[in-house]
Formats: structure tokens, sequence, C-alpha cells
């Protein structure tokens, strides 16, 4: 409540409970701590605990079964910044490659379901039905629909047959898509890309939709052609959903590993290494050495990575609003 | 209203009482009429199978039911063990990676030591390089880091029993496409080069479908598993072990490193189209498909090309094949204990877990579940073997023999940094070859910065 909102009503200060209930609230009050209870013991056990419980780990090498921890301090995090030799060189070499996702993922969903959205809220016909094909990638995306793009993009995948069968056999790729370390990364960002489209879509689409039209008349009464629609009045008003969707696009590249684990791995000889694929391998690929410690330090720089670029977004909506 | 609310809070109370009811109960089986029953996890699909089919025969001798359940792959396995040992959720028997795995889950407390239990009339019955694994050393206890959990282990403990056995390096080639490329079907290359030139000689039949399959997603295959058995046999053992010494003298860059390197890359035309794409069961199950004329894995991939329609009467196998310019002029594999089997130390039932093991170790058992499993067990079968295996996988037991110089043990780790990963160097090696991306003499500066910052790291 705005303090303006106190001042005109003052009134409703005073009908407020005391903080000392009387015997005859209990019955209320209990009822709703006992609904509510479950949900906090929830979040306590699941989510308090768990973040409490990695934080601390992050100061520990432990390998997962012994009972105790050793504690190491910020050794962990210094070992990936740059005390490790073994360990700084891989984080700077996924953290490149995470970078370059994190760059081109949103760029490439933006300058992609922006236009598909302005082109679906312009038709009238059909454009539920075409709704729902654009959604489509986003209701079966998944481990499965990876594993159904390693088979388009083997080495006799889909890709290569429809290229070759153009005439376009040059651009096929005899190790597949994913064999060669040129076109690896790109290939799996083009995925991601593909992944994301579907909710960046919707989300232009129910922006454009609570658009006054009379914005679009006015600028059409004054002569602006539809380019000059697009950058002077929708792309504006929609920058709150933009920077939204840049936000989940760097998110999801900052934490998501499914992808790079599935296809390929971090392969071919470490081109498509990522963060979050290296704090999964460093917990669960190194035999039983003492390393989830230091994955879990890892997944900590990637949570005060992604708060940084929430408190920088919310910085940006303040200032666009 | 005061009774909706008494009714609302009912309601709530009892969704309380009864989640936590549904939380306390469950979980552990219930046994009944005092009959024991033993639970057991292993990560292999194709062992849970076998071994539920023989715990039948088990039961019938002692009364003892034994429920195996398959946990896979490898990292889910180690996950769900890491989580139930933190809640108390850990079955009897584990069946656990041999050689590293076992030792750690024993000196982290989570298996028991046998070592009272497996005397010496058990140890006779296994494999002569299998008797010991599972038994923690000296070495390794002085091997290991300051904080690591071996340092509170003591020497002589033993935290498994071999179970399966079985040797990396072995190649498998499809006799069919061998004849098509008119190859002598029956008789394996017997150097490196002759291996090279049936490479190209099935390539060149078939260009697409002729080549080498090996599951290169997981970098580490084809340096373990090719580079190493070769440069083996190439430098000879001592000359082999100094590549990855402290201080790299006798590194990978030195002349003799780059001429093994030089001779892995020599593979590069040959490989199966997207190999690098493929992980260790997809490869295999691309040479079962006839998309490969060569795969290499190791003994244990007999039993997974049948699993996948590959009768093993189509295939010639024969382990990587030693250089005509090395040291070696002919190659052996030690068996390695391959898997083995551990008794928790949370089990109540302690007595007839041992009883288990102890009766999977036996060559009734080991015969019994071979027999199911096609897949080599670390008890000596003697003169059963071919009639429990076959004889194709029976056949694969006469790489086991030969003079020690020559033979390539990959369970000896004693010459690697203690916090040696694979990982790296395999990345590395996919870099030389398929990839082209380095040539040998940068590959074995690379690798001699590698084994570098891991010693550092030993430090």
């Amino acid at each position: 409540m705005s303090s303006l909102a106190v001042k005109d009503h003052p009134g409703r200060l005073d009908k407020r409970p005391s903080r000392t209930r009387s015997p005859r609230h209990w019955p209320g009050w209990l009822t709703g701590w006992a609904f509510v209870l479950p949900a906090v013991a929830l979040f306590a056990v699941m989510g308090v605990y768990t973040i409490g419980s990695g934080l601390a780990l992050s100061f520990a090498k432990w390998n997962g079964f012994t009972p105790t921890w050793t504690w190491v301090g910020v050794q962990n995090y210094l070992d990936l910044l740059y005390a490790d030799p073994v360990l700084a060189p891989e984080l700077r070499r996924a953290g490149g490659h995470t970078l370059q996702v994190m760059i081109a993922v949103p760029l490439l969903t933006v300058a992609i379901s922006l236009p598909l959205a302005v082109a679906l809220n312009s038709i009238r016909r059909l454009r539920a039905i075409l709704r729902s094909i654009y959604f489509l990638p986003y209701v079966t995306t998944g481990i499965a629909v990876y594993f159904a793009w390693r088979y388009v993009l083997e080495p006799d995948g889909a890709i290569n047959t429809l290229l070759r069968s153009l005439g376009l056999g040059t651009l096929a790729q005899p190790q597949g898509f994913l064999g060669n370390p040129d076109t690896a990364l790109p290939t799996l960002i083009l995925i991601l890309v593909w992944s994301a489209v579907p909710v960046a879509t919707l989300l232009y689409l129910s922006g454009l939709q609570a658009i006054d039209p009379n914005l679009f008349e006015a600028a059409q009464i004054d002569g602006a052609a539809p380019r000059h629609v697009l950058r002077r009045v929708i792309w504006p008003l929609l920058r709150p959903i933009t920077a939204a969707i840049v936000l989940l696009g760097v998110r999801d590249a900052l934490h998501g590993f499914q992808i790079f684990l599935v296809m390929t791995r971090g392969g071919p000889g470490g081109h498509t290494d990522v963060l979050g694929l290296m704090a999964y391998r460093l917990a669960f690929f190194k035999g039983l050495a003492q390393t989830l410690g230091v994955s879990s330090a890892l997944g900590w720089m990637l949570f005060a990575g992604a708060v940084l670029l929430a408190l920088l977004n919310a910085r940006m909506l303040r200032r666009v609003r | 209203m005061r009774a909706a609310h008494r009714r609302a809070l009912g309601a709530a109370v009892a969704l309380v009482v009864g989640m936590a009811v549904a939380g306390c109960g469950g979980g552990g089986e219930q046994q009944q009429g005092g009959a024991q029953t033993l639970t057991m996890w292993t990560f292999k699909k194709l062992h849970a199978d076998a071994l539920n089919k023989v715990a039948a025969q088990f039961k019938s001798e002692t009364g003892i039911s034994v429920t195996v359940e398959a946990v896979t792959p490898d990292d889910v396995f180690v996950s769900k063990v890491q989580s139930a040992a933190q809640t108390g959720g850990l079955p009897d028997v584990l069946e656990v990676h041999a050689g590293g795995e076992d030792l750690e889950m024993g000196a982290s407390g989570l298996l028991q030591d046998l070592q009272g239990d497996v005397n010496d009339a058990w140890k006779q019955r296994l494999l002569p390089t299998t008797r010991e694994s599972g038994v923690m050393t000296q070495q390794r206890i002085d091997d290991a880091a300051s904080d690591s959990p071996f340092k509170s282990a003591k020497a002589g403990q033993r935290f498994s029993v071999g179970f399966t056995a079985g040797a990396f390096g072995i190649v498998y080639a499809n006799k069919d496409k061998l004849k098509a490329a008119g190859l002598d079907p029956d008789t394996p290359p017997k150097t490196w080069e002759e291996f090279l030139d049936a490479l190209k000689a099935t390539t060149g039949k078939d260009t697409k479908e002729g080549g080498l399959s090996l599951g290169l997603k997981v970098s580490q295959t084809g340096y373990n598993w090719i580079y190493q058995p070769l440069a083996h046999a190439y430098l000879g053992k001592d000359r082999f072990q100094a590549l990855f010494a402290k201080g790299a003298a006798q590194g990978f860059a030195s002349p003799d490193g780059v001429r093994t390197l030089e001779a892995f890359s020599r593979l590069t035309p040959y490989w199966m189209p997207g190999t690098t794409t493929l992980g260790i069961d997809e490869a295999d199950i691309a040479f079962a498909q006839g998309k490969s004329a060569f795969d290499v894995g190791g003994t244990f991939t007999m039993a997974f090309l049948g699993q996948n329609g590959m009768s093993p009467d189509k295939v010639l196998t024969f382990p990587i094949p030693p250089s005509a310019e090395g040291v070696n002029k002919e190659i052996s594999m030690a068996p390695l204990a391959l898997t083995g089997l551990g008794v928790t130390s949370t089990t109540d039932n302690r007595a007839a877990a041992v009883k288990w093991i102890d009766w999977l170790t036996s060559p009734e058992g080991a015969g019994a579940v071979a027999k199911e499993s096609l897949d080599l067990p670390a008890t000596d079968l003697g003169t059963q073997a071919e009639s429990l295996l076959g004889p194709d996988l029976a056949a694969l037991q006469k790489y086991f023999t030969g003079s020690p110089d020559s033979m390539y043990d990959a369970a000896d780790v004693s010459f690697f940094p203690s916090d040696y990963d694979q990982v790296k160097p395999g990345d590395l090696m996919v870099r030389l070859t398929p990839l082209q991306e380095v040539s040998p003499q940068q590959a074995g500066t690379e690798l001699d910065k590698i084994m570098g910052s891991m010693w550092k790291v030993t430090e």
C-alpha cells in the first residue's frame, strides 16, 4: 500500500487487527497457518535448506559420500578463477562459449520473434492456427526433441539429404553438423533459438494486442510507413517485453546445459563446452573425485552473474518506463 | 462461520498429518515370515537382467531372495548412490566400477571391509590379475591428495570382490565387409600398418560405411582404448610410462612421443562419418547396423553387439595391433577387473550379502551369470569357459596371455598424477584425429602441458 493511500484512508489503519490476537480469532488464524504451513515447510526444506547447503558446499571439498566435508574457504572460487592450472583454462574456454550463446540466442530470438508476432498480429484469418503451429516447438521441446534433432543433423540426416537434393551439397556437412567444430556451436545456438521463439512470439503478440489501435491509426494518418510504425511506435512500446525476453535468454544461456549434454557432451574436442555443462561435469562426471564443492562454487558464480544481469535488466526497465 | 472455520481447519490439519504420515511411511521392503531379502543395484542393465534370472537359482539353494535394480547411465548411478548415502536408502549390495570407484566408496564409508571374509580359497577362484582388485594398497593411500578419503583407509582393506573382467582396446571387424573388400575375414591384421591397410580397403570399397566407429562423444575412448595400447607397444612399458612422468623430460613432445601420436593420427581418413557425435553404445549400435566395418571397444562389447543383432560368428576380433616400427611385436591385454561387488555399510543382512557375493563369484554362480549376460567373469571358469560363454567370447580370453613385457595393463595407474583426468587429453586427441586441428607435434606439446598442470594440482 502506498503512502498516498494511507493518507487518504487513515481509518483503515484503525481497522487493522491488533498483533495480539484474542482467543476468539485463533481458529481463523490457525486455519490460515495450517494452509500455509505445508508450502512454508516445503520451501524451508527444498528451498532454504538446499540453497544454504549448496552455498556452504561451495566452501568445501566433498565427493558426495564421506560423512564430513573438508573446509577449504574460498579456494574453490580461486581455483576456478585462476589458481588451478587445469580448471581455470577450462572455465575460460567454457565461459567464452557461454558468452557466445548468451549474446546470440537472445538477439536471434528477438530478431525472429518480433517480425513474426507483427505478421501474426496483422492477419485476421488463420491467426489461431498459425499461432498454434508456431507454439509447437515449445510444447514439444525437451530431451526427446534434442535426440530428434541429433538424427536430423547426422551425416546422413534430413538436413544433409535436403541440401544434397537441392544441389547445395557443398553446404552439407560430411561429419554432420554437430561433428564439425565450426558448425557445432552455431547449430546448438540455432536449436536454442528454435526453442525460445514460440514463447517470445506469444509475449510480443500479447504486447501488440495491448497497444491502443488508435496509435497505429494516428501514425498511418501522419504518413508513417509500416517500417516506421515498427521502429517508432511498436518497438518502444514493446521494450519491456524485449527486456524480459532477453533476460530469459541470458538466464537460459547461463544455466542451461541439457542440450549440450544430450547433443554433444561438450564436443567435438570441447568446442561446445559451456559453464552449465562444466558444473554438471564437475559434479557427476569426475568419478568420485572431491569436486562437488568446486561444482557448487561454479553454480554460485553463475548465480551471481544472473543476479547482476537481473539488476541490470530491472534498471533498464525502469529507464524505459 | 465458525463451523466453516472448524471444517477448514480440520481439513488442513488432516492434510498436513496425512502428508507427514505419507512422508514417514514407505521405503524399504517389508520382510515376511523371517525370509531374508536382499536388494542390489548395478549400473548395467544387461547385468541386472542376468542377475535377476540367476537369483532364483540362488534362492533355491539358500532361501535368500535377491532383487536387482539397474540404475543407468553411470552418472545417474553415482548421483543415486550419493543421495541414498545421505538418506540411508542404500541397498545391501552394490556392483561398482573396479579399480577406483570401489575404493573411493569404501574409503568414504559406504562399503564394508571384506578382508576377513575373502580368504585364500575364495581368491584362488579369481583370475590372477583380478584377485587383489578392490583391495586398498599403501601406494594408493600415499599417492592420494592430503584431503582424500583414501587417507582414512588402511592398506589391506578389501571393499569389493572382482565380478566381471576384461580388457579395453579390442577391435571388432565385420567379416562380410572384410570379404567384400577382398580381405581374409578370418585373419586379423598383425600390425598397426596392416590394420590401416585393411581400413583403407574397406573405406575404399564403401566410403560411407566402411570406416571405424568409436564413441568419440566420450572423448577419452580414442585415447584410452586405441592410443594407449598402441603407444605401449610402440615404446615398451618403461618408455610408455615416462610419457606421463612429472617434468615431461621424455614426454609426449619428445621425438618418441610424437612418433606414437603420428601413428595414431594415421587413422584420420578412416573414421566413420560423424563418429565424434556418437556415444559408446551408439557407436557399437552403428557397427551392429552395418554403418562401419570396424569398431573398437572392450571384451564386454561382444555381448552388447549380440544384443543389437550382430551375431558373434559374423565378427572378427583382435586387440589393437602393435606397430611394425615399435618395440613390442606382439600385444596382449592384462585382464582387469571391470566391476566389483561390495556390501554396503548400512545393510542389516551382512551375512546374506556376503553369501550372495560368494555365490556370484563361485564357478557355479559366475558361470550362470556369464551365460546369461555374455560378459566375461573375474572368476576363472577354466574348462567350462567355452561351454558357458560360447566359442567366440571364450576366444577373447586368448589375448589375456602373453609375456609380461608386452602385456598392456590398463589397471596400472601408478604412473599417473593422483588427480589424473582423462577428459582433457581425450579432448586433445579428438582434435588430433579426426578433427586435425593440431599436428602430432602440437598435440605432444599440449599433452605435456596438460600432464604438467595435473602434476601441479597433485602437488
